[in-house]
Formats: structure tokens, C-alpha cells, sequence
């Protein structure tokens, strides 16, 4: 009978937790009264009320009814904002890197998804919904992306964002050429070592998916008469980029130099594809005509730079002159700890520029939504769209805000107010298993480790994942 | 009669001839192959328990098993009266009997170019004979190749009960295929029931080449499978009509992973947790592959999937435990990893409640005599005696296809048996006899360790030798495994034993003992034989001395 009490305690606590995350149902009707609304589309909306009805954004507008068993909150004095959408994360990938090979177009994060990160439950405190899952530098052709919304407390399955654009990691310069991994007696440096190289790399990679989907073509085209015919092998590391010549898959390019995005949209523009986004694009500002001209948009930090050579000859008036040339700009976070803050990360953007309000928020809601293909989905407070939103105690664009309740398809997946009153019956169980008999400390032991970092830092990509 | 006399001779020496030969024949097996053990309890596990019955053993089979069974006149009669027989119990993954692992090769060579152009560089070298793969990606990798038959390891298996193992590659993506074997026997012929069991895979990556990560991992798993499917294809036209056809290039990897593609062989996937196993059941999904879980401690979380995927569980009694001190200033650890660690203990009770199938096995315990401990901690949160057992015998048995020869007490199966006194699940019980393929096999003498299981938990009776002095103390020891605690009292004072170790060699603990009137920490190594330990004693300042302890017997 000594494992009754602590199994009792833990079932108390799987109770509490599971208010939030085991909703099956469609979820509860949710109506907030009176807030200012922040549709990012459609301007300020004063004394608003919005109703959340079966995952969707059901009514924008004053004296809103609902269901009587709707959930009814009190926005007086409250910013409700579409759920900030993150281009650039890593959150939730147990690797980032493939970096053995210059070529891993045939990796996917979406395999390696860990649902339980808890960095995801901080980008929700933070008024996170979507993120944007993208392999890491080390190489110029990467793996593929996993569009996501922040489901936490699901299986990974229930994460994947219906309907995204799948898309593909590319990189250019320093990381990929590894130019900051000193020189091993013996051990041959993973070809390129430059960006001419780089190039040759890209290039080669589409030349052989070309030469790939005409084999394929001519296999469709000769089967139907010879029943016999072998198809050609298929190759998982060309099927992507197959894809992304037809149109069927978003280019993420990190990249720093102007010379680089320039040779990238030549490169691009060669082969009849474009470049969905450039990712950092800290020299974009020299390039934003040519960059819009391309179709491209471009995802950045705010005021970042300097944390390597090629990160230099950054301004932070990026933002402000890339949106006036016609480029559609997004802030990203690219590191699990900025992602919680990317609405300051944005209002940066009104200061360096003077960008308008609509214009900064766009950065992180509607813009990103662009970048992903999902902007039908999400990014705006609109009638018919996802009712991914956040409730804000103050305006989102000063730093003495907090958010209340973050929404992702019209679910409660963060409530501070929930988090604060969870927090004694998670004492209480925690009080509860340290005495259980499997943690109780085998003496004589080792002390704990002591706490690390997760995985080495990709905060602005200066330290690459080292590869085993 | 000189004609007679040499045809006398020849017969003479020809019937001595065939006895000798007769007789040789006999001692290649052995003198005797008949047993049978009478008035015994008779766990079937395939059918109701036998309260008092007999089991008999020819020729390496059970010939026949039940209460009426009487002992043929040319067995060996073992009294069976007070023990319980139960089949041989079944570890389900296990690396026993298998060389060392060899050393990782080398990181160098780096990564390979960008393909095309520098595509002969990222070719992978060729590890084994006549292998299109590195070491690692080689599923043609045979077990039964490796088995080394004998040795501590399979001793101290068989010490706890353990009659049969699947013994499964060590390393690797694509590990190879495993083979289940009897744990008795001088060849790995001998040895192997069934081989190949099914082929193994690992999520782990290769070290400096690609797969460098897990992302790399499913993508040559899934790429090798799309190569594979190709290459049966491509053979099987090539064989309809070779004529005008360029011959398909052998390749034994590829050739190996046919039957997985094809669902004719079960794929073991090494996962532990949710994410692990979620994804494991994805890429069965993916290629429509005969899945088996090996590791499982998550389990029971994916149970419904599990069921729906028909995928059975060879779920590792490894159980996780804090094994670092507390220290007050450290952080604390995650809740997670709390929870963990007790949830742990309830995974099989949850599997079996969902109806998974589910084999336990070892999962690679340091001490193989924590098995049947660990067994009884999921029957404490959860699991039923009788479903733990079937977790031993028939589940892994049927889960190998091996059902018709293995996992219960039943006539024609291998007389694997193992025999216990007192019920095998409780903490005082002993292995009294194994029986494997119809022979008894050499128990370990009972240690503090491997086969063991617990034997220092009781009562002893202490005399102390030290100086001039003998003194005698009551010691009382609770073991758990590699785990002991206890107390001693009597003239020397009474405390807490502490630095408590067990291993298969020597029991080894401390204790204060008053000594002219200080108290004085005691060390005590010795040895345990039969139900004696015996051994020295050293204290700080003194001679060293020495010590016997002697079971005491509940009158």
C-alpha cells in the first residue's frame, strides 16, 4: 500500500494539467468583451469584442453574442493580437544539423519533433502560435522545414500546421563553408571551404535534380506501353529539390552578405525558382530593390549583428528600408529564449525607421504568415480565420506587458492565471516523487550534473551544432 | 573346431565392437537423457497451475507433464517436493554471448562533397567482406556468426532462471539480424533455436560520415528501404527475363532488407520514450513493416496505437533510478524526469491493461539478478503475477514465432524449465534447478550477485574475530539487487550498516562498532557460500581480523 499515496497525488496533478491539454472536443465558445483589438489587418478596433467559435475567429465587432456555455472574458483595458508567428526556430527538434554532407535536402525535421520542449510552453507565455521549424546552417542545401502550431501537451502529430507550404533550408557563407572550424591533421575539410563553392554546390545539386526529373518524365511517359520498364531509383535527397523547381516547396535561405543574396536570386532566377525568404539578411538593406524585384521576402532580427565577420555591415534600419522597397519583412527569433519576446523584437522596429505600428506588428503576425503560405490561416484578426490569438494585459509593444491567455485554434494552450494556481499542486507532487523509492538517491553518488545548456546555442547562428 | 574358433573370435569381437560402439554413441550425448521431476507444482503457464504433478524430460523434450504422470522406470528421479516448475524463462533483448563491442572507428575522411562532382568522395567505404555499406548500415550482419557459447554472462543468466535469449547485434542503424538461443551448449549451433529473428535497428548516427544525426538516420533508414524495394524488383525482373536485360549489380545489404520491405521479417526498433516510439510506429507505418518496440519505457503512452499497429513490446526491466546523490545546493531535477522514473514502474500494468503484447527483458542491467527484483516492482504498481510470467515464458515466445517449441510446460516443447523453490516473483525465493534443452545446467553457487537474487536478505548470526577478542553480534540485511542496507547489534554495540556493495565476488559493507569504549567504523569483505559468509574485518588502528556470518534459520 506504500505506492498508493504518491500514485493518488500524481493523479491529482494529471487532473489539474489536463484542463488545458486534453481537450478531444471541439473547444469551449470563447467571447472577450470589450478589448482593444490589434488586427493587424484591419486596424485598431476600440472597445471590440472577438468571439472564438469551433477554432475559428467567428465575430469581430461590438455586443457580440454567444452560446450560453460560452467561456466569457473581460477584455476591458486588454490588447487582443493575432498569435505571433516565429520564421526562424529550432524549438522542439532533438538535432538541428545534418552537417556531414554539403547536400541533405533528404532529411526532415519533421522526424525529429520533440512535443515535449518546454521552450514551446515559454513562446506560448510570450504570444507565440506558429513556428516556423527550420534545420540548421551547416550546410548549403539543408534539411526540410516543419511548419507548427504550438500545441503543447499533444503528440507531435497534432503540431503540424495543415495546408503550409513545405520548405527547404538553404545556407550561405561562413557556416557552411565552415570557416571558423580549424583545420584537423588528417581530417579533409567538408567541400565548399568558399562561397564560390558554395554556389558550385547549389548549382550541381539542381542540375542533377533536373537531369532527375527528366528521368522520371521519361519513365511516366514510357511506362503506359512497356509494362515492364524499371522505374528510375528514387532518391530522396533530389525529390525536394524537384519540388522546388516546380513550385511546390518554399526556399528558406540564410544568408548575411549582399554578394550572396545576390548570387543566390541569379542562381534562382538560372533555374526558374524563387527564394521565398532570405533569412538574417543583415546586408538586405543594399539589396532590398533587387530583393523585392525577386519576390523574395526576408526574415530578420531586430539589432543584432557583429557576432561574426560576416554580420558586420548590419544596420538596424534593415526593416524600416526593406519594408520601402517593397519587400515583405518578418522578425524572427532563431533562439528558443528570444522567441518570448518577439513582440519587443518588433516594436524595435517603430523606433529604427519609424515604421508604423500596423507595420511593425505585421512583422511578426501577417508577414511571416506570407512568408509560410498560411496567411489564410493565420496572422490577422479576421472573421473566418484560425482563432490563433493572445490576450495582453497592456499593449504588446511595451515591455511592461504580459500575456494572459494565449489561444491556438480557439484552445486554451497557455493561461497565466491557470499557471499561477497549478503551481502549489506541482509542489505538492514533486514533494510527493522526490520521496518515491526509484528517486530517492542511491548512496554513495554521484552528485547531480550540473545544469547545462540544452544543446550548444544557435543564438544568431554564431556557434554551429558541432557535428559528431 | 579349428574352423569354428576364428568364426567365435570374429562374432566375440565383433559384438564387443558394436557395445563399445553403442556405448561411445551414448556418451556423445550423455549417460542420461531421461528426468523427471515428481510431486512438484507445475506452473503450465499454457494451461491451469498443477498443484502436485510430474515432468517428465527425454531426449532434450518434455515427453509429458501433469498429475498422473508417472516417473519412467529409466529417468532420474528429482524430488520435486517443494519446488515449483515453470518453462524457462525468456529474455526478450539481450547482448549475452556476444564478443566485446568493437572499438568505434575512427572519425577522419570527413563528410563527402556536394554530390556529382565529388560524389565518389561521399561513397561510403565498404566495412564488411563484400558490403556496399559502412559498418553500421550493414543489415546483413548475422548474429549467429558472432555467438560465443560459454562464459560469465550466459552463467549468470541462466543462474536466475533464464533458459533462452534473443541476442541482438550490439551497435549500428541497421544493427543486423538477431538469433534466439538456449543458454546451454559448447557450439552456437547447438545454441540457436530460431535465426534470423528479425532484423535490429538503432537510432543512433555514425560517427564523422553521414548519417551524422537522427535527421540523417530516418533518411537513410527510408532510403536504404526505397533502395531495397527496388532492388527485389529489379531482381525479380531480371529473373523473368534476363534476355535483354543489363544483370542487376549483387548487393548483400540491400538483399538482406528484402524480406523487412516485404513484411516477412519483424523489424526490432530500439525506443524508449513517447517521441521515440511514435516515430518508430511512423516509419513502420511508412514501409508497412512488421514492428516489434524494444525498450518501451514509454509505452504504455502510444498503448492505443501499439494495439491498433499490432506492434508487441519488448519492454526492458532496466528501470531508471536516481543514482547521484541530493545535494541541497544543486538544482533540482527536472519533475519530468521524476515523474520518469516512477512511471516507469507501472508501464507493463498499463501495457497489460491495454492489451499490448509485451516480453520483458533485460535491457542490459548491470546485474543480471535485478531481473525477477525489477519484475516485482512492476507487479507492485500494477502488473499481475500471471501476466509477468507469460512476459517471461509464452508472450516472447509467441512474439519470436517460437510458440510451438517454447514458453510453457507442455509435452513435445524443449524441456527449458526452470525450477524454483518457493513462487519465482517472491523476494525470498531461490532457483533450484534449470533445465535447459533437457539437461540440468550448472547453477552459480549462490553469491551476494548474479544469481543470487537477494539471498543476503535475513537474519545472520556474527562472530567477530578481532585481537584477541571474539564477540558476537546479530546482523540484520535487506539486499536489493547491487542494493544493501541493514543493522547490526548485540555486545559490540548496535548502528546502521552503510557503503553497502554488493557484487558476484564479495559482500562488502560498514558498520560502528564500540570497541574499548569508542566507536569505531568496521569494515567488513567477505564472501558468501551456501548460507555463510565469511571474510575479514578491518578497523582504523587495529589489526586486521575476520569474521563469519550464519544464516539464521526461522524455527
Amino acid at each position: 500500500m506504500r505506492v498508493t499515496k504518491p500514485l493518488f497525488l500524481l493523479s491529482v496533478v494529471v487532473c489539474v494539467s489536463s484542463v488545458a491539454h486534453a481537450q478531444t472536443v471541439a473547444p469551449q465558445e470563447t467571447l472577450i468583451r470589450n478589448a482593444t483589438v490589434l488586427t493587424v489587418t484591419r486596424g485598431t478596433l476600440q472597445n471590440t469584442d472577438v468571439l472564438l467559435r469551433n477554432g475559428k475567429i467567428a465575430g469581430v465587432g461590438k455586443n457580440l453574442s454567444a452560446s450560453p456555455n460560452a467561456r466569457v472574458i473581460d477584455g476591458t483595458g486588454k490588447y487582443v493580437m493575432p498569435g505571433i508567428i516565429d520564421c526562424h526556430s529550432h524549438s522542439m527538434l532533438d538535432t538541428i544539423n545534418e552537417g556531414t554532407l554539403a547536400v541533405t535536402s533528404m532529411v526532415r525535421t519533421e522526424d525529429v519533433l520533440n512535443p515535449t520542449d518546454v521552450d514551446l510552453y515559454r513562446e506560448l507565455a510570450g504570444g507565440v502560435t506558429t513556428l516556423n521549424l527550420l534545420h540548421g546552417s551547416a550546410n548549403p542545401i539543408g534539411g526540410l522545414n516543419t511548419v507548427v502550431k504550438i500545441k503543447y501537451g499533444r503528440p507531435a502529430s497534432e503540431f503540424l500546421f495543415p495546408g503550409a507550404m513545405p520548405g527547404i533550408k538553404f545556407a550561405l557563407g561562413e557556416n557552411v563553408k565552415q570557416s571558423s572550424r580549424p583545420n584537423q591533421p588528417g581530417v579533409t575539410r567538408r567541400y565548399p571551404n568558399t562561397r564560390m563553392g558554395v554556389e558550385e554546390t547549389i548549382r550541381d545539386a539542381f542540375v542533377r535534380a533536373r537531369d532527375y526529373k527528366r528521368a522520371w518524365d521519361e519513365y511516366r511517359a514510357a511506362a503506359g506501353k512497356d509494362k515492364n520498364l524499371l522505374p528510375p531509383r528514387r532518391d530522396l535527397q533530389l525529390e525536394p529539390l524537384v519540388e522546388i523547381l516546380e513550385g511546390k516547396r518554399y526556399v528558406h535561405a540564410h544568408c548575411y552578405i549582399a554578394s550572396e543574396i545576390l548570387m543566390l536570386i541569379n542562381l534562382a532566377d538560372e533555374f526558374g525558382f524563387k527564394i521565398k525568404t532570405f533569412q538574417h539578411v543583415l546586408e538586405g538593406y543594399k539589396v532590398a530593390k533587387e530583393i523585392a524585384a525577386h519576390g523574395a521576402g526576408a526574415s530578420i532580427f531586430a539589432d543584432s549583428w557583429s557576432y561574426k565577420i560576416e554580420a558586420y555591415d548590419a544596420i538596424p534600419y534593415n526593416a524600416a528600408i526593406m519594408t520601402r522597397a517593397g519587400v515583405v519583412v518578418s522578425m524572427n527569433s532563431d533562439s528558443d529564449e528570444r522567441a518570448r519576446r518577439l513582440n519587443i523584437e518588433a516594436a524595435k522596429a517603430m523606433h529604427w525607421g519609424e515604421l508604423t505600428e500596423e507595420q511593425a506588428l505585421r512583422l511578426i503576425t501577417i508577414n511571416p504568415a506570407i512568408q509560410l503560405g498560411v496567411q489564410e490561416r493565420v496572422g490577422s484578426i479576421e472573421v473566418g480565420k484560425d482563432a490563433d490569438v493572445a490576450i495582453w494585459n497592456g499593449h504588446p509593444f511595451s515591455v511592461y506587458s504580459r500575456v494572459d491567455t494565449t489561444f491556438v485554434d480557439g484552445e486554451v494552450f497557455f493561461d497565466r492565471q491557470q499557471d499561477l494556481a497549478r503551481r502549489p499542486a506541482l509542489a505538492k507532487e514533486r514533494a510527493a516523487l522526490e520521496q518515491a523509492e526509484p528517486n530517492r538517491p542511491a548512496a554513495p553518488g554521484q552528485s547531480p550534473r550540473a545544469p547545462g545548456r540544452r544543446r550548444p546555442s544557435q543564438h544568431d547562428d554564431t556557434i554551429e551544432e558541432e557535428q559528431p | 573346431m579349428p574352423k569354428v574358433r576364428p568364426l567365435t573370435v570374429t562374432l566375440v569381437v565383433l559384438s564387443f565392437v558394436s557395445i563399445l560402439f553403442v556405448s561411445l554413441a551414448g556418451a556423445q550425448r550423455s549417460a542420461i537423457d531421461t528426468y523427471a521431476i515428481t510431486n512438484a507444482r507445475i506452473v503450465t503457464v499454457s494451461g491451469p497451475t498443477i498443484e502436485r504433478g510430474t515432468v517428465v524430460i527425454r531426449n532434450g523434450l518434455i515427453a509429458a507433464a501433469g498429475a498422473n504422470v508417472s516417473a519412467p522406470s529409466d529417468a532420474r528421479i528429482i524430488d520435486g517436493a517443494g519446488l515449483t516448475v515453470y518453462p524457462g524463462l525468456i529474455d526478450s533483448y539481450t547482448n549475452l554471448a556476444l564478443p566485446e563491442a568493437a572499438p568505434s572507428p575512427s572519425p577522419g575522411g570527413g563528410g563527402g562533397g556536394g554530390g556529382g562532382f565529388f560524389a565518389a568522395q561521399q561513397r561510403p567505404t565498404p566495412g564488411g567482406p563484400n558490403s556496399t555499406q559502412p559498418p553500421g548500415l550493414q543489415p546483413e550482419t548475422m548474429v549467429e556468426d558472432v555467438i560465443r557459447p560459454g562464459g560469465n554472462e550466459i552463467e549468470a543468466s541462466r543462474s536466475t532462471g533464464i533458459t533462452t535469449a534473443l541476442i541482438s547485434p550490439r551497435t549500428g542503424i541497421w544493427m543486423g539480424q538477431s538469433a534466439l538461443i538456449n543458454l546451454a551448449g559448447g557450439t552456437p549451433q547447438e545454441m540457436i533455436v530460431r535465426s534470423p529473428v528479425a532484423m535490429h535497428v538503432g537510432f543512433t548516427s555514425l560517427r564523422g560520415s553521414y548519417p551524422g544525426s537522427l535527421l540523417g538516420v530516418f533518411s537513410t533508414l527510408r532510403q536504404m528501404m526505397l533502395d531495397a524495394q527496388r532492388y527485389r524488383d529489379s531482381i525479380a525482373l531480371y529473373e523473368r527475363s534476363p534476355r535483354g536485360m543489363r544483370r542487376p549489380e549483387m548487393d548483400r545489404s540491400l538483399a538482406a532488407l528484402v524480406p523487412v520491405v516485404d513484411g516477412r521479417m519483424p523489424v526490432v526498433m530500439l525506443a524508449n520514450s513517447e517521441r521515440e516510439i511514435s516515430r518508430a510506429l511512423d516509419l513502420a507505418a511508412e514501409f508497412k513493416l512488421r514492428l516489434i518496440i524494444a525498450g518501451g519505457r514509454e509505452s504504455d503512452r502510444v498503448a492505443a496505437r501499439l494495439v491498433k499497429q499490432n506492434v508487441p513490446v519488448l519492454l526492458s526491466l532496466n528501470l531508471p533510478r536516481r543514482t547521484t546523490a541530493a545535494i541541497p545546493e544543486a538544482d533540482p531535477e527536472p519533475m519530468r524526469v521524476l515523474r520518469d522514473r516512477v512511471e516507469a514502474q507501472q508501464t507493463a500494468g498499463k501495457l497489460a491493461k491495454a492489451g499490448v503484447r509485451f516480453a520483458f527483458q533485460s535491457g542490459s542491467l548491470t546485474n543480471i539478478s535485478d531481473l525477477l527484483a525489477n519484475a516485482n516492482r512492476t507487479i507492485e504498481n500494477g502488473l499481475s503475477a500471471t501476466d509477468a510470467l507469460r512476459a517471461f515464458t509464452i508472450s516472447p515466445a509467441t512474439i519470436f514465432g517460437v510458440e510451438n517449441q517454447l514458453g510453457s510446460v507442455e509435452a513435445g516443447k524443449i524441456a527449458n524449465l526452470t525450477v524454483t523453490r518457493g513462487d519465482l516473483f517472491d523476494r525470498n525465493s531461490r532457483i533450484a534447478h534449470v533445465f535447459i534443452d533437457g539437461r540440468p545446467v550448472d547453477l552459480r553457487p549462490a553469491a551476494g550477485g548474479p544469481g543470487g537474487r537477494n539471498v543476503l536478505s535475513g537474519t545472520w548470526h556474527l562472530n567477530i574475530s578481532l585481537g584477541q577478542a571474539e564477540r558476537a553480534a546479530t546482523l540484520s540485511l535487506q539486499q536489493e539487487g547491487e542494493r544493501l542496507s541493514g543493522s547490526i547489534s548485540g555486545s559490540l554495540g548496535a548502528g546502521e550498516i552503510s557503503n553497502a556493495s554488493v557484487t558476484a565476488a564479495e559482500v562488502r559493507f560498514t558498520v560502528p562498532l564500540e570497541i574499548e569504549g569508542q566507536t569505531k567504523e568496521a569494515t567488513f569483505t567477505g564472501t558468501l557460500t551456501g548460507d555463510q559468509i565469511r571474510g575479514t574485518v578491518t578497523v582504523v588502528g587495529l589489526a586486521p581480523g575476520s569474521f563469519s556470518a550464519n544464516r539464521a534459520r526461522p524455527n
